[in-house]
C-alpha cells in the first residue's frame, strides 16, 4: 500500500520537477552556445540603446543590498554575473570584491556582465568618475552594466532603492544638459524554490513587518534631509533675489538663465520635501496601526 | 523486520528527543536564498535534481551563533561524498578578505533528514572546524512551514561504542532592516510584474498583510481555547498559561511619558509635511507668477511700441 503511494508521489514529483524546469526555472539554465553566438555577433555595437531591460535575480538583489548595507557609509563594490537574452540583460549573482577572482569559478557558467556599488545616502545615479568608469568598461569589456545601489535610502523609503544604467559612447559635448547614460528598466526574477521559501520566510517575518518603527532607525537621515532642505531653499532664496534685480533692471525678455537655474532649484525642493515627508508620513501610519492595534484595548462582551 | 532496520537507521544519526542542543543560532534570509539558489541552478544545469552541500560562515559569541553567509563546496562521490579540501581552502581565504571577522561555522546540503551519508561528510567537515552545525534544506516539503532544519552533533555512546549523532537546534531569523526590505519586496512582486501604484497604497498593503497575519494566528489561538471549552481537545494548561500572559501584555505601553513622546513625535512628522506642503505650494506660486509676468511684460512691451508709434 505504501509502496503504491510512494510511487504515484514519485510520478508527481517528477512531472512537477519538469515542468518547473521549463517554465520559471528555465532561466537558470546557461546555454554556452547561445551566449557565445551573442558575443560573437555584437548587436550591441550598432546600437547605443541596444539594451533596454535587465532581470535581476532575488538572490543578486538580496547580495547588492546586503553587502551595500554592511558597508555604512563607505562606498561599496562588487562585480555582477549573468548573461544576455535579447535585449535583456540578465543578473543571476553578485559577488563583493575581492572575493571572487577570475580564477576559481567552478560551478559558475555565467560571465560578468557589470559592475555594482553603492552610493548611501545620496541616490542611484552616476557620478563623474563612474560615467568615465562605465564608458571604459563598455568599450572593453562589453556587454557591460552599471547598477548603483542605496542602501540608506531603500531603508528610510521602505522600498528598494536601486538603478542599471548604461552609457552613450562619447560624442561632443552639446552642452550641460547633454546626456551621458540611460537607465535601464529593472525588474526581479525568482525561483519556483525561490518563492516557496520566501513565502515562509514570510510565515516568521510580518511580526518584524509589523514592529519596525522606521521613524526611529531613519531619524538620522531625516534630520539630514530636513537641513539639506533648508540649506536648499536659502540658496534658491539667494539666487531668486538676484534673478528679480537682473528682470526688473533690462525689462524681462522670457526668463534668463538666472532665473531658470533658481526654478530648478526651488523645483528641486519642493521635490525633495514631498519626498521626505513622504517617507516620514509612512512611519508615522505604521506607528499609527500599531497605537491603535496594541494600546487601545476595549474589552467586549463574549 | 524491514521497519526495525530502519529504526536501526534513524537511531544511528539522531540522538534521543531528549536531548536538547547547547547553542543558539540566528539566521540570515541570505542564507536560505543561496542555498536555494544553489539547488536550483544545479538542477537547472544537471536537468534533474541532485544534492548540493556548501559551507556556512557568519559570527559566533560564546553559545550564540549568527549565519549571515554561504558559498559552494566542491566535492566527489566515491562510495562516499568526499569534499574537496583544496578548493575550500582556497574559496576560505578569499572569503576573509572581505568578510574577515566571519568564521566557518558549519555547512549545509539539500535532504530530508538527516542520514548516514551526513554523518560521514560531517566527520570530514570536524577536521577543519570542532564543531560544526549543519543546515538541512528540504526542496520538496509541501507544507507552509520554512524547510530548514538545523543540527548539531554530539558523541553519544551507542552499544558501548562512541558514535556521533545529532541534535536538532532551534533558530531565529535575523531581522536586519535592509534584508528585511529587500526580502519583502521580492516576495511580494509577482514575476514579471512592474505594476505603477501609489507609495501610500504599496506602504499600506503591507501593513495590512502583517496585520492579516496577526489576526490569523490570533483567531487560531482563540479556537484553540473554545475547542478546550468545548472538551473537543485535551486541556492544556502550558497553552492557557501562555495565552493568559499574552493578553495580560495588553495594553503594550499606556504611561503619561508614552503619550506624550507619541503625540511630540506625531507632531513632529505633521510639522514635516506642513513645511513641505509650503514649499510645493511656493515653487508653484513662484512658476504662476513667472508666467504671469511674463504675459504682462509682452503687453507693457507691445502698449510702449504703439505709443511710439502714434507720437
Amino acid at each position: 500500500m505504501s509502496s503504491q503511494s510512494n510511487i504515484a508521489l514519485n510520478n508527481w514529483l517528477m512531472a512537477n520537477n519538469v515542468e518547473n524546469i521549463s517554465s520559471v526555472d528555465e532561466i537558470y539554465r546557461y546555454d554556452r552556445k547561445q551566449q557565445q553566438d551573442m558575443l560573437a555577433a555584437k548587436p550591441w555595437d550598432k546600437d547605443p540603446h541596444f539594451f533596454k531591460e535587465i532581470r535581476i535575480s532575488a538572490l543578486a538583489l538580496l547580495k547588492m543590498v546586503t553587502h551595500a548595507r554592511s558597508g555604512g557609509h563607505l562606498e561599496v563594490m562588487g562585480l555582477l554575473l549573468g548573461k544576455v537574452d535579447a535585449n535583456t540583460m540578465v543578473v543571476m549573482d553578485a559577488f563583493a570584491l575581492p572575493v571572487e577572482g577570475t580564477e576559481t569559478r567552478v560551478n559558475r557558467l555565467e560571465n560578468a556582465i557589470g559592475w555594482y556599488h553603492s552610493h548611501p545616502g545620496y541616490g542611484c545615479w552616476l557620478s563623474g568618475i563612474d560615467v568615465s568608469t562605465q564608458m571604459l568598461n563598455q568599450n572593453f569589456q562589453e556587454p557591460f552594466v552599471a547598477i548603483v545601489v542605496d542602501p540608506v535610502r531603500t531603508i528610510s523609503a521602505g522600498k528598494v532603492c536601486l538603478g542599471a544604467f548604461r552609457t552613450y559612447p562619447k560624442v561632443e559635448d552639446f552642452g550641460v544638459h547633454c546626456k551621458q547614460y540611460y537607465a535601464l528598466e529593472v525588474s526581479y526574477f525568482k525561483s519556483a524554490l525561490d518563492r516557496r521559501l520566501l513565502d515562509s520566510l514570510w510565515n516568521k517575518y510580518w511580526v518584524s513587518t509589523l514592529s519596525s518603527s522606521s521613524l526611529t532607525t531613519n531619524a538620522d537621515y531625516t534630520t539630514g534631509q530636513v537641513s539639506d532642505l533648508s540649506e536648499k531653499l536659502e540658496q534658491a532664496e539667494n539666487s531668486l533675489g538676484r534673478a528679480a534685480l537682473v528682470g526688473s533692471g533690462v525689462g524681462v525678455s522670457g526668463s534668463s538663465i538666472e532665473d531658470r537655474r533658481s526654478e530648478d532649484r526651488l523645483a528641486k525642493a519642493a521635490r525633495d520635501a514631498t519626498k521626505t515627508s513622504i517617507e516620514a508620513l509612512h512611519g508615522l501610519l505604521a506607528q499609527v496601526i500599531k497605537d491603535r492595534l496594541f494600546n487601545q484595548v476595549r474589552s467586549r462582551p463574549a | 523486520m524491514e521497519t526495525e532496520e530502519n529504526n536501526q537507521n534513524v537511531n544511528h544519526v539522531m540522538a534521543s528527543s531528549g536531548a536538547t542542543g547547547s547553542i543558539s543560532v540566528l539566521l540570515h534570509p541570505l542564507v536560505v536564498m543561496n542555498i536555494s539558489e544553489h539547488w536550483t541552478r544545479v538542477r537547472a544545469q544537471e536537468g534533474k535534481a541532485q544534492q548540493v552541500i556548501g559551507a556556512l560562515i557568519g559570527k559566533q559569541k560564546g553559545r550564540s551563533l549568527e549565519i549571515m553567509n554561504s558559498f559552494e563546496l566542491v566535492f566527489t562521490v566515491i562510495e562516499n561524498v568526499v569534499i574537496d579540501r583544496d578548493y575550500y581552502n582556497t574559496k576560505e581565504e578569499q572569503f576573509k578578505q572581505v568578510f574577515s571577522d566571519m568564521d566557518f561555522l558549519g555547512w549545509y546540503t539539500t535532504g530530508d533528514s538527516p542520514n548516514e551519508s551526513d554523518i560521514h561528510v560531517h566527520k570530514q567537515i570536524c577536521e577543519i572546524n570542532e564543531s560544526p552545525v549543519i543546515l538541512k534544506l528540504n526542496p520538496f516539503t509541501r507544507n507552509a512551514d520554512l524547510p530548514v532544519t538545523m543540527y548539531e552533533s554530539v558523541i553519544d555512546l551507542v552499544n558501548g561504542e562512541a558514535t556521533m549523532l545529532f541534535v536538532e537546534l532551534t533558530y531565529t531569523l535575523a531581522t536586519e532592516e535592509a534584508e528585511r526590505i529587500g526580502v519583502d519586496h521580492v516576495a511580494r512582486m509577482a514575476s514579471g510584474d512592474s505594476a505603477e501604484s501609489s507609495q501610500v497604497a504599496e506602504q499600506l498593503q503591507a501593513q495590512h498583510n502583517a496585520v492579516k497575519m496577526l489576526a490569523n494566528r490570533v483567531r487560531l489561538i482563540l479556537e484553540y481555547i473554545r475547542a478546550m471549552e468545548r472538551g473537543e481537545v485535551p486541556k492544556s494548561h502550558e497553552v492557557l498559561r501562555e495565552a493568559k500572559s499574552l493578553t495580560h501584555r495588553l495594553p503594550v505601553l499606556n504611561s503619561e511619558i508614552f503619550q506624550e513622546e507619541y503625540y511630540t513625535q506625531y507632531n513632529d512628522v505633521l510639522l514635516q509635511t506642513y513645511l513641505a506642503s509650503i514649499t510645493k505650494a511656493c515653487h508653484d506660486l513662484h512658476q504662476f507668477v513667472t508666467k504671469f509676468n511674463i504675459l504682462c511684460d509682452r503687453q507693457g512691451i507691445m502698449g510702449r511700441r504703439m505709443r511710439g508709434l502714434f507720437f
